[in-house]
């Protein structure tokens, strides 16, 4: 029983953490039809800028949380403005391959600035374990799962009740609508761009608490990210948490009692499973 | 439609005498790579391009392709010319399976879904001692003769075997383009729902498509166990083969016929040509060449090469005031 | 309609001139290296062909680096007690000096094949040394063996590689099965000398060749010793989580957990085992993942107790004099210490070149010949074997064998078996978490 209950407790954990960076990209998606392929690397570089503010001025990667969110909300703005908005109106195929180029692109500047090589950031603020009763604990991964679900709950509060926030709604809910009421589209993707970049900038840095820090750390990830988000359905928030959490939880419960080999797979089955039955994931509405 | 009969004769004349010119094994081996490429890319755009059916699945059929012919090979001693039509049957089996849920899907889910299918097959074979696991198989060598499939002496042979390969695939995707099927496929892209309501019974084309398409990126397949001699899950079903596929045709022009060889034409040689220049200092600067370009030409030429030909020829027929022949746009 | 096809037809040809551009150097590549001997050639040139870029770029970029130190050797003049050192360039050659042209097999076996050939061909080297991951080497070594030039290898240890019967393979570093001979071979003494009884076996392993490889030749040896494999995990390279394969190990409780890991899975595991609070009596890395500098460089303090495997030591800068001149030189070179499988490239480079130039020719034959010749001392060698002499049917090194290690309070790696060459005691069982 133990044991079941640590494999939730842990599935959990983790859960939060893909939660977390499946929201950046189910955000974009969901305002503006775009699936962000690079998402995978926007994590990276997340995790990079923890990585050298530590090395350089000895930031403790939750001291660098802002600056991280920051950074990549930057990048994200920066993608938006110089290359997808030269993709809105071009083919599907178009507007994924723009990101997809960009990941490539992304990726190996890294590996050609910083080599392959594997860094983690040594005594964090957050570290160790705690127990209850035989269930262990790891604190940097609570940690980031509460930081899951503040950055969730702000994006959430951001949407519904701020002014830009509804606009960005209303954009994505109908773009020529909204431009028709005097809503700025472009500069509502941008800023949907910001967000998801600075939602897996946070991500990347509480990543670094327990995780390393490698050029290709985006790849896994991002595999896993797309499932979220498709799990969760396309453009939900809520979504992308639940989807995330299940992720965890049935990734743990695979490992276990099918085999770790096959721990993927199995999430990769259930993913196409759900999404049979039900296309528009768990809580699409669109 | 003479002269377009002489250019194509010349062309291929071209490309059989090519090789005997320049013998080096490097040169006929981009070569190959080019046409193995451009095989397997062309088979992809009767699903992507035609159908618009976005699979980044098809290194699975690939991956079937090898896995048959060499099993059979390896159990049986089944001449691999025998496996790979097997392994092109098998291919479509499991095309018609997959294509099930698949097709139930649209969009990104559908492109999603593939990439899923192609990570549960590849874990399978991955996990599958008789089939070799992440061993791989080794293909003994044998007597170099057209029947085992295995020349060593010379590259020549896989040369002209790839090239009549990819000249078959083209002629299929010809016919398809200029059949009704061409036409079927090509409404389903436009306007699913549309080419419905005309009665055409979408999801059986979509699964035509696919099957053919699975048949001959299967074909690819063996040819590249043979070729290679060695074959593993993550050489020949990985997730990057089937996104170096799609991108192949996404350069050339996706439902342009000769998209995928002029895909294929720039992109295996510049990728070589900018490993050679740049690639020895190991730096890796040529993925981030690399990368740029993708971005680039997804942002300023969407139709790819094939696209950006026509639109030229287009506007100079039409500048020239002549006749604009409406039905080449889309051929 | 006419134009298009005039348009396309040019595509096609400006695409294969700008082609043939690169190419046009073969002719002369191809006029007649073969069979030239003393006097005439001024370089050697030799291929090496690694995967520099993509996922395994760090492990290929040391590779490159090792090959590079052994031409050093070869072309300068040294006070070295190994062949060649001595002397400027190949005596047998006249002086000629060893040049090294690179290749990079990014990782994927299709290119390594075009680029092994293109080195061959077009470069006209005279072997080809490389290229780390089996499936690479597979692909490299093809090439060679089609186009008949020797091929050298340091570091795939996947068995089947010199299984295939090839006549122009060579490999200098045990592998799979000799690998884990040499440990259950261990765990004998261990009970014969210090009453350990090493009976459950767990085995954990990253699922492609090396890992496979690996756990197919624990198999092997646990039936063929009487032991019990209880827990067999194979997991994905990369994980983004581990614990679910560490509750499997822990409920499993192995007296012995062999894992066949790249660092970074290494890593995950070590850091999950600490967090779900369990230790086994013994972690026994298979080399790879255990003995690369970031293991140590990350974990710190988590790593100490941690057994592995490795066909290298750098204790051996401490005990074996010729180790601590070649890594003196290779410091001021590099800036940083022998780690990891630069020794084995040196070593590759050098027992390479050594045959290439008792050879006394650059025809593919005579150096095959001279290879197969091969008897290089163990006392010029930057390894701990006996020497370098290869089976004449499989061309596998006869003299590769492998040290047990373990990484003390220190973070050094310490040698703990062969018990007669041991630099440290060997501490068994490992503390546990609390204990530490």
């Amino acid at each position: 029983m133990d044991i079941i209950l640590q494999i939730i407790v842990s599935g959990l954990l983790i859960g939060f953490v893909y939660s977390l960076i499946a929201i950046g990209l189910t955000l974009i998606y969901g305002v503006m039809d775009i699936v962000n392929f690079a998402h995978g690397a926007f994590l990276m570089l997340g995790m990079f800028t923890a990585y050298w503010l530590n090395q350089l001025f000895n930031f403790d990667p939750l001291l660098s949380l802002p600056i991280s969110i920051i950074a990549i909300y930057l990048l994200g703005w920066l993608s938006y403005k110089f290359v997808v908005n030269k993709v809105l109106n071009a083919p599907p195929v178009a507007q994924i391959f723009v990101t997809f180029g960009l990941m490539v692109f992304l990726e190996n500047l890294a590996l050609f600035l910083w080599s392959p090589d594997f860094r983690i950031i040594k005594d964090t603020f957050v570290s160790g374990d705690f127990n209850i009763g035989e269930i262990m604990f790891n604190i940097p991964k609570l940690i980031a799962a509460l930081g899951s679900v503040l950055i969730t709950g702000a994006i959430f509060w951001f949407m519904s009740k701020t002014r830009t926030g509804r606009a960005l709604k209303a954009t994505a809910i109908n773009r020529d609508a909204a431009k028709l009421m005097g809503i700025n589209t472009d500069k509502m993707f941008a800023l949907a761009w910001g967000i998801g970049g600075g939602a897996v900038g946070a991500a990347g840095a509480l990543l670094t608490n327990f995780y390393y820090i490698f050029p290709t750390v985006g790849a896994t990830f991002n595999l896993l990210a797309f499932v979220t988000v498709a799990l969760g359905g396309f453009g939900s928030i809520q979504g992308a948490l639940v989807a995330g959490l299940l992720i965890g939880i049935i990734e743990n419960l695979a490992g276990v009692f099918i085999g770790p080999a096959f721990k993927y797979a199995v999430v990769f089955a259930i993913f196409i499973l759900v999404i049979v039955i039900r296309p528009n994931g768990l809580m699409g509405g669109k | 439609m003479n002269k377009k009969l002489i250019f194509l004769i010349v062309a291929v004349l071209i490309l059989f005498f090519l090789p005997l010119i320049y013998k080096a094994s490097f040169f006929i081996h981009v070569l190959i790579l080019i046409f193995m490429f451009a095989m397997a890319s062309q088979a992809w755009d009767l699903v992507g391009g035609y159908t618009g059916q976005i699979s980044f699945g098809n290194a699975i059929f690939f991956g079937i392709g090898a896995y048959t012919s060499t099993l059979l090979y390896m159990h049986w001693s089944v001449t691999p010319w025998i496996g790979m039509l097997v392994g092109g049957v098998v291919a479509v089996i499991v095309a018609l399976i997959v294509g099930y849920p698949a097709f139930k899907l649209k969009g990104h889910y559908f492109l999603l879904a593939t990439i899923g299918i192609g990570e549960i097959i590849r874990t399978l074979f991955l996990n599958w001692p008789a089939v070799g696991g992440a061993q791989g198989i080794f293909i003994p060598f044998e007597k170099e003769s057209f029947w085992n499939f295995q020349f060593h002496s010379s590259k020549l042979p896989y040369y002209y075997i790839i090239l009549t390969l990819f000249i078959l695939t083209f002629l299929v995707s010809y016919f398809v383009e200029k059949s009704k099927l061409g036409f079927y496929f090509k409404a389903i892209r436009e306007d699913e729902d549309a080419a419905k309501a005309m009665g055409i019974h979408t999801q059986k084309f979509k699964f035509v498509a696919f099957a053919i398409s699975a048949f001959l990126t299967a074909i690819t397949g063996t040819f590249y166990a043979q070729y290679l001699m060695y074959i593993d899950p993550n050489s020949v079903m990985p997730f990057m083969l089937s996104t170096q596929i799609v991108l192949v045709a996404i350069l050339g022009g996706m439902g342009y016929l000769f998209g995928p060889l002029l895909g294929s034409l720039v992109l295996i040689p510049l990728s070589e040509l900018t490993r050679v220049l740049l690639g020895s200092s190991g730096s890796g600067f040529h993925l981030v060449i690399y990368g740029l370009l993708i971005m680039l030409i997804s942002m300023y030429k969407p139709a790819g090469l094939a696209g950006w030909i026509q639109e030229w020829n287009f506007n100079k027929k039409k500048a020239a005031g002549g006749e604009v022949d409406g039905t080449t746009i889309n051929s | 309609m006419r134009r298009k096809w005039l348009m396309i037809l040019l595509v096609i040809v400006l695409s294969f001139s700008t082609a043939l551009m690169g190419c046009s150097s073969t002719e002369k590549a191809k006029s007649g290296d073969e069979g030239k001997t003393t006097e005439e050639v001024k370089v050697i040139k030799i291929g090496v062909i690694y995967p520099l870029t993509g996922g395994m770029a760090s492990a290929g970029q040391d590779q490159k680096v090792g090959v590079e130190m052994a031409a050093k050797i070869v072309n300068g003049s040294y006070d070295l007690d190994i062949p060649l050192a001595k002397t400027e360039g190949l005596p047998n050659f006249g002086g000629a000096k060893v040049e090294l042209v690179f290749a990079d097999t990014q990782g994927d076996p299709k290119i390594g094949l075009g680029e092994a050939e293109r080195l061959i061909e077009e470069e006209g080297v005279v072997a080809l040394i490389g290229s780390y991951a089996s499936s690479n080497t597979a692909a490299t070594s093809q090439a060679a063996e089609r186009l008949g030039v020797p091929f050298f290898n340091a570091e795939s240890t996947q068995h089947g590689l010199t299984e295939r019967g090839f006549q122009w393979f060579f490999r200098s570093i045990p592998h799979d099965f000799g690998f884990t001979q040499n440990l259950f071979r261990f765990y004998d003494e261990l009970e014969e000398k210090k009453g350990i009884k090493v009976q459950k076996i767990g085995s954990a392993y990253e699922n492609t060749q090396f890992g496979q490889g690996s756990n197919e030749a624990q198999k092997h040896f646990v039936k063929e010793s009487n032991r019990e494999m209880v827990v067999d995990i194979a997991y994905t390279a990369n994980s983004t989580d581990v614990t679910s394969e560490v509750i499997k190990i822990k409920e499993a409780k192995p007296d012995v957990l062999m894992m066949a890991s790249y660092v970074n899975d290494a890593i995950l595991f070590q850091q999950t085992l600490k967090q779900q609070n369990y230790m086994p009596a013994a972690i026994i890395g298979m080399e790879a993942g255990h003995v690369d500098k970031d293991y140590v460089g990350v974990l710190g303090k988590d790593a100490t107790h941690i057994l592995t495997s490795a066909t290298w030591s750098s204790k051996l800068i401490e005990s074996k004099p010729i180790v601590a001149k070649v890594n003196e030189m290779y410091k001021q070179e590099y800036g940083k210490a022998l780690a990891g499988y630069v020794p084995h490239a040196i070593t590759g480079g050098l027992v390479l070149m050594d045959a290439i130039n008792r050879a006394g020719s650059t025809d593919p034959e005579a150096i095959k010949q001279a290879l197969l010749e091969t008897d290089y001392p163990g006392d010029s060698l930057i390894m701990p074997w006996q020497g370098v002499k290869f089976d004449p049917e499989t061309h596998q090194n006869i003299y590769g064998s492998n040290l047990l290690l373990q990484i003390d309070e220190e973070g050094e790696y310490e040698v703990v078996w062969p018990f007669d060459v041991a630099t440290k005691e060997l501490v068994w069982p490992a503390p546990s978490w609390g204990e530490r």
